[in-house]
């Protein structure tokens, strides 16, 4: 296991370099220049700045500065936002079978270095009446648009269409991207579900900001295309062709959301959602969830601590000839943001893979196996993984993320399996704010 | 059918007919943009803040509470130079309301209003920490930009309510009249501590120091947004030893333990004040706070 000890040697580097960059101590007495030179200096600066005075508190006139053509104002350019976003990993894994269970596209897949993600997202308005979005994924084996959709922005009647590509809004992880994840892989119950990409297609959605309740209600109604890789596990595969005959062959997602501030503290958020599609074996399947998102951050207090608690539970009905095949999964993750630089997460997940499911249709881990790895032939049963990490932002722009996973015995190991991840997240560019 | 035709679309007739007479819905982003409409649109607009007074409001929660509040505003007031670029843009598409929506005549970027202060003139980046392109972004703090806000405010209710103009012509004057009044006051309790050198926690004050006559010297952060390290701690030890700093401003938001470790080192005294106008209290009453605070600090009582 040679990558173990690199995985250390960074895992120092990453709490020195942290420690490095960390706060206050009191100064070392007598360091820098000697008294003279900067009583020199500060003579000098303050001869300047009597000379230089300008702002006067005796002015009684509220007139006085005036918008002047002097300094130019903003840069103006038509050109959209585009960010950059890239996310690596060193991983070691303690159980070679182990990574047959790191589903996610952009999960860490191998012992080693791994590259996550570089994904760029463009957006800007484009007009009076939409606005744009796209976010392209740069993979070793090429390019993907991962999104790319139009969104109305001055519908009457708290309405709101979306068109073009984009992940559906089941449930409140799916439609996020790595750099907002907790955690450097996605949770089992989505790749077995989802597919290691998540949720989305080619579609529309109409969706609507309820006016006349007192509190947030959202609704939402999306029919995407069900083919293709990021609706296989579920639904149509990316061989399915053509298939888009009636209305009933595409894929329908309902969801609601909403939110109750608590108080100026805490927040909840919660939604319920809803999939449906015709799926590979000639019949439907139904994916239902529940989302919740629990968050405290006390406003009073300098540079707040902030928890937040994140779940959500999945079941799915799988038609067959033979009968319904039926899973569950759930994710639940708690943050707590101890410190404006840091912050340190736990985690716990399953995914069920039912005995009846004789062919391996449900269960991820018989999906095409990542490149190099065995494939694993997976028994029915439990899946779980117990996930902790410690995050250092250095600013917002950048993320150090240390992580550690333990895999009790499931269907693709008899042993206990434990992975350790060093993952680091850079971003350039300008980058459009996220939802709550 | 047609009656089944009227008896739906009734109740959307009656709806445009009652707000003809509302009053105009305000989403203000800050508590003092809010405070400043309160004070010239009086009993004819309705305000919400977007963000708690004690939230810095670099990082406010875009709470779908607030996308819903947005959703029914008839004008957006906001403070414009990116400093909530983190936040009001997806509040601005969740919230569906074309009345709000850049080139709206419900959109007003206070920061047209008033004349930027240090706008970079070199090619910018993220090395420099939290830097804005279109300039410092804190112009709230120079009481005289109130002036000019509170006028822009007046003419963008007057033409969403021209109903109203009058009313709006009156709350502007009676609201400089009062800031001159305070202006004066402000003017005699700062006159003493002209050039004197001060330290703030984040690049905020300079429409401060500026108006008031300040010298601002050093921060807290090595750059905008970037907390302290120890070098920088140290250096600034040193500085505030040799320039004989009498006080450190921050804003309530910011930790105050750098602060008061320099404080004790060097003997200038901490004044944390709150960082924005709350929704009780009027524009000129929370810079007479700030005012008062810095005061006190200043003449070390």
């Amino acid at each position: 296991m040679r990558p173990l000890p690199s995985v250390i040697v960074l895992a120092a580097l990453f709490l020195s370099f942290a420690a490095h960059a960390q706060a206050p101590v009191a100064p070392p007495p007598g360091a820098g220049p000697s008294e003279a030179e900067i009583a020199r200096a500060i003579q000098g600066d303050q001869t300047a700045n009597r000379s230089a005075a300008v702002a006067s508190p005796g002015t009684v006139t509220s007139e006085a500065p005036t918008v002047a053509g002097l300094v130019p104002r903003a840069i103006q350019s038509l050109n959209p936002d585009i960010s950059f976003i890239t996310d690596f990993a060193g991983a070691w894994f303690s159980h070679s079978r182990m990574v047959a269970d790191m589903q996610g596209d952009h999960d860490p897949h191998e012992n080693g270095f791994n590259l996550q993600a570089l994904e760029m997202a463009i957006g800007a308005t484009v007009d009076p009446y939409f606005r744009f979005d796209s976010n392209i994924v740069f993979k070793q084996a090429g390019l993907e648009i991962e999104e790319a959709y139009g969104t109305t922005l001055t519908l009457p009647g708290g309405f709101q269409i979306r068109a073009g590509k984009f992940f559906t809004r089941f449930g409140r992880f799916n439609p996020t991207h790595p750099h907002s994840w907790n955690f450097a892989d996605q949770p089992l119950v989505l790749s077995q579900f989802f597919g290691g990409d998540g949720n989305r297609g080619l579609g529309l959605e109409v969706s609507e900001l309820v006016g006349f309740l007192p509190w947030y209600v959202e609704v939402l109604l999306s029919a995407t295309d069900a083919r293709g890789g990021t609706t296989n596990r579920s639904f149509l595969s990316a061989s399915a062709v053509d298939q888009a005959h009636s209305p009933s062959d595409f894929q329908y997602t309902f969801a609601i959301k909403q939110f109750f501030p608590l108080s100026d503290d805490v927040s909840l958020s919660w939604g319920l959602s809803g999939a449906t599609a015709p799926n590979a074996a000639g019949r439907r399947s139904e994916v239902l969830g529940t989302d919740v998102y629990l968050k405290w951050r006390p406003l009073g207090e300098p540079q707040p601590p902030i928890v937040s608690l994140q779940g959500e539970f999945l079941l799915r009905r799988y038609e067959t000839a033979g009968g319904v095949l039926t899973d569950t999964g759930a994710f639940a993750q708690l943050l707590y943001r101890f410190a404006p630089r840091w912050a340190a997460g736990v985690g716990g997940e399953y995914v069920t893979t039912p005995s009846s499911d004789v062919g391996g249709v449900l269960s991820a881990c018989n999906a095409t196996p990542v490149s190099g790895q065995p494939s694993a032939a997976c028994a029915a049963g439990t899946t779980q993984r117990y996930k902790s990490e410690l995050t250092f932002y250095p600013t917002e722009f950048s993320r150090l993320r240390l992580q550690y996973n333990f895999e009790p015995p499931g269907p693709t190991h008899n042993v206990s399996a434990h992975a350790v991840f060093l993952a680091v997240e850079f971003g350039i560019g300008a980058h459009g704010a996220h939802q709550f | 059918m047609r009656r089944i035709l009227l008896s739906l679309l009734l109740p959307f007739a009656l709806g445009t007919l009652g707000q003809a007479h509302a009053k105009v819905r305000v989403a203000a982003t800050l508590g003092d943009l809010g405070a400043l409409v309160r004070a010239v649109g009086g009993d004819n607009v309705d305000v919400n803040v977007l963000s708690t007074p004690s939230e810095d409001p670099h990082y406010v929660d875009a709470k779908p509470d607030r996308v819903l509040l947005l959703s029914k505003a008839d004008l957006l007031v906001f403070n414009g130079m990116e400093l909530e670029i983190g936040w009001l843009p997806v509040l601005m598409t969740s919230s569906r309301n074309g009345n709000v929506q850049p080139g709206s005549p419900g959109y007003l970027d206070c920061s047209t209003l008033v004349s930027p202060k240090e706008v970079p003139l070199q090619k910018i980046d993220r090395s420099m920490g939290d830097i804005h392109p279109g300039g410092n972004p804190h112009y709230t703090k120079d009481p005289r930009n109130a002036a000019l806000i509170a006028k822009g405010v007046a003419d963008k209710l007057t033409e969403i309510d021209p109903a109203h103009a009058a009313a709006y012509a009156q709350n502007l004057n009676a609201f400089r009249k009062q800031l001159d009044a305070r202006l004066a006051d402000w003017g005699k309790s700062l006159a003493p501590y002209k050039g004197t050198p001060v330290v703030t926690y984040h690049k905020s004050w300079i429409y401060f120091t500026e108006w008031s006559g300040l010298d601002e010297v050093g921060f807290i952060e090595p750059k905008p947004g970037i907390p302290p390290s120890t070098g920088h701690v140290a250096s600034l030890f040193t500085l505030m030893r040799y320039r004989k700093v009498p006080v450190i401003l921050q804003e309530q938001w910011y930790s105050a333990q750098t602060s008061e470790l320099l404080s004790r080192n060097t003997g200038a005294r901490v004044v944390r004040v709150p960082g924005m106008a709350t929704q009780s209290q009027g524009y000129l009453d929370y810079m007479n706070t700030l005012v008062e605070a810095v005061v006190k600090g200043l003449a070390g009582k």
